[in-house]
């Protein structure tokens, strides 16, 4: 019986939040949905939590350009595995240090040191390490550096929230499930893509090009978010 | 598993993702992001639309006596699809009646309180709801910043004709 109200009361809040999600203006830093729910609720609230993780991951187009660019040459089940649990290691790392102690940092140095990742990963998916640097730095290491930092900027986001410390741990690891869940649900879609793409010859002939749109892209996160810091 | 590329073709690709980032960030990012448009194309093409703050379309100061009762009234606009906040400082236990209405429509309006020096983002809420118009009083339970969050939840823009008296000072449009 007891169980049955769990399920049944974690569902209400699943689909009340779902209902309530959208893209409102900002009050208090958070938007008004995430106020309200913040408002009328304290302590362990897993499903909310995890829903949160992961519509910021699906809808965190920083993170997934860098996976795009991690998964990019990637064609073995094992590597893709590997190379995920890096970068999974490496934020849920400090996203759960971050949070549990307190660490503050700005989040727009942060979400300028991902979109460094995101050029790093486009130079080096050209060769553009190898060739100046002879070889090429251990990319595991890379992932899981980078990884960290990803960490952060998440870390970031939920401290953004103002959680009160009751159930704060649990209503953490949640929100990283949630997070791991959503990036479950990208990779789908990016390999998906990739694999699909990679049969077919325009694969080699535009991974230049596609490599060159992802430094850019990473170019521009840096940019704007340098220039969010230096005017705040 | 990375392409290698010769020296020159990776000097070039550097470069023009670089010029495709400065060119996009210019035109496009800065405008809508910060209101920052060197160019005016933002702005021509109605990108520095999501920084329209909210206007003061006028204040008017009723009454101010050497007391310390005040009076004030202003004409608040609430944009459309947007979120505005009012505030006063206020003292503990010192008290505010207010008076507004809006003859364009609906607002959602939270009236609340947050406590000076407070960086938690706790706030108690005194009344929330979704009317035209409102009229009451409130006495501070403690100092800090103390007023109303607005929604307007429709596509036009709301006016406001707030009145206000007792004891504060005014924080303004936040």
């Amino acid at each position: 019986m007891l169980s049955k109200f769990t399920i049944s009361n974690g569902l209400m809040w699943f689909f009340t939040f779902i209902a309530l999600v959208s893209f409102e203006s900002f009050a208090h830093g958070v938007d008004e949905t995430t106020r309200t729910f913040l408002l009328n609720n304290s302590g362990v609230q897993i499903i909310p939590f995890m829903y949160i993780g992961a519509k910021h991951m699906v809808t965190g187009y920083d993170h997934l350009l860098f996976l795009v660019g991690v998964l990019f040459f990637l064609h073995r089940s094992k590597d893709v595995l590997l190379y995920v649990s890096m970068f999974t290691l490496g934020h849920s790392l400090t996203l759960m240090t971050g949070v549990l102690a307190n660490i503050q940092v700005d989040a727009y140095l942060i979400d300028a040191i991902i979109g460094l990742s995101v050029v790093y990963k486009g130079f080096d998916n050209l060769g553009g390490f190898k060739y100046y640097l002879g070889q090429q730095p251990n990319p595991k290491t890379a992932v899981l550096i980078f990884g960290l930092f990803h960490g952060f900027g998440l870390a970031t986001k939920i401290q953004e929230f103002q959680l009160p410390g009751e159930g704060l741990a649990a209503n953490l690891i949640a929100f990283n499930i949630g997070v791991e869940l959503g990036q479950f649900l990208a990779l789908m879609f990016i390999l998906l893509i990739i694999n699909v793409w990679r049969r077919y010859p325009s694969f080699n002939q535009f991974a230049a090009t596609t490599n060159t749109a992802l430094m850019s892209a990473g170019f521009m996160l840096i940019g704007m978010q340098l220039t969010g810091y230096v005017i705040n | 598993m990375e392409q290698n590329l010769p020296s020159r073709s990776l000097i070039k690709a550097t470069i023009i993702s670089v010029v495709i980032a400065i060119i996009a960030l210019v035109l496009f990012i800065l405008p809508a992001e910060y209101n920052i448009d060197p160019t005016g194309v933002g702005k021509k093409l109605g990108l520095t639309v999501f920084n329209k703050q909210a206007v003061i379309v006028q204040t008017q100061n009723l009454e101010t006596g050497s007391s310390k009762t005040m009076e004030d009234s202003v004409v608040i606009s609430v944009p459309a699809r947007r979120g505005i906040e009012y505030k006063l400082a206020m003292r503990q236990y010192q008290k505010v009646s207010y008076e507004w209405n809006t003859n364009d429509g609906q607002l959602y309006v939270d009236l609340h309180g947050e406590p000076k020096g407070d960086t938690t983002g706790y706030f108690e809420s005194y009344t929330i709801a979704t009317v035209d118009k409102m009229k009451g009083s409130f006495t501070a339970p403690f100092e800090g910043s103390h007023g109303w969050y607005w929604k307007n939840k429709t596509n036009k823009d709301i006016k406001i004709q707030l009145t206000f008296s007792g004891q504060y000072s005014i924080e303004g449009i936040k």
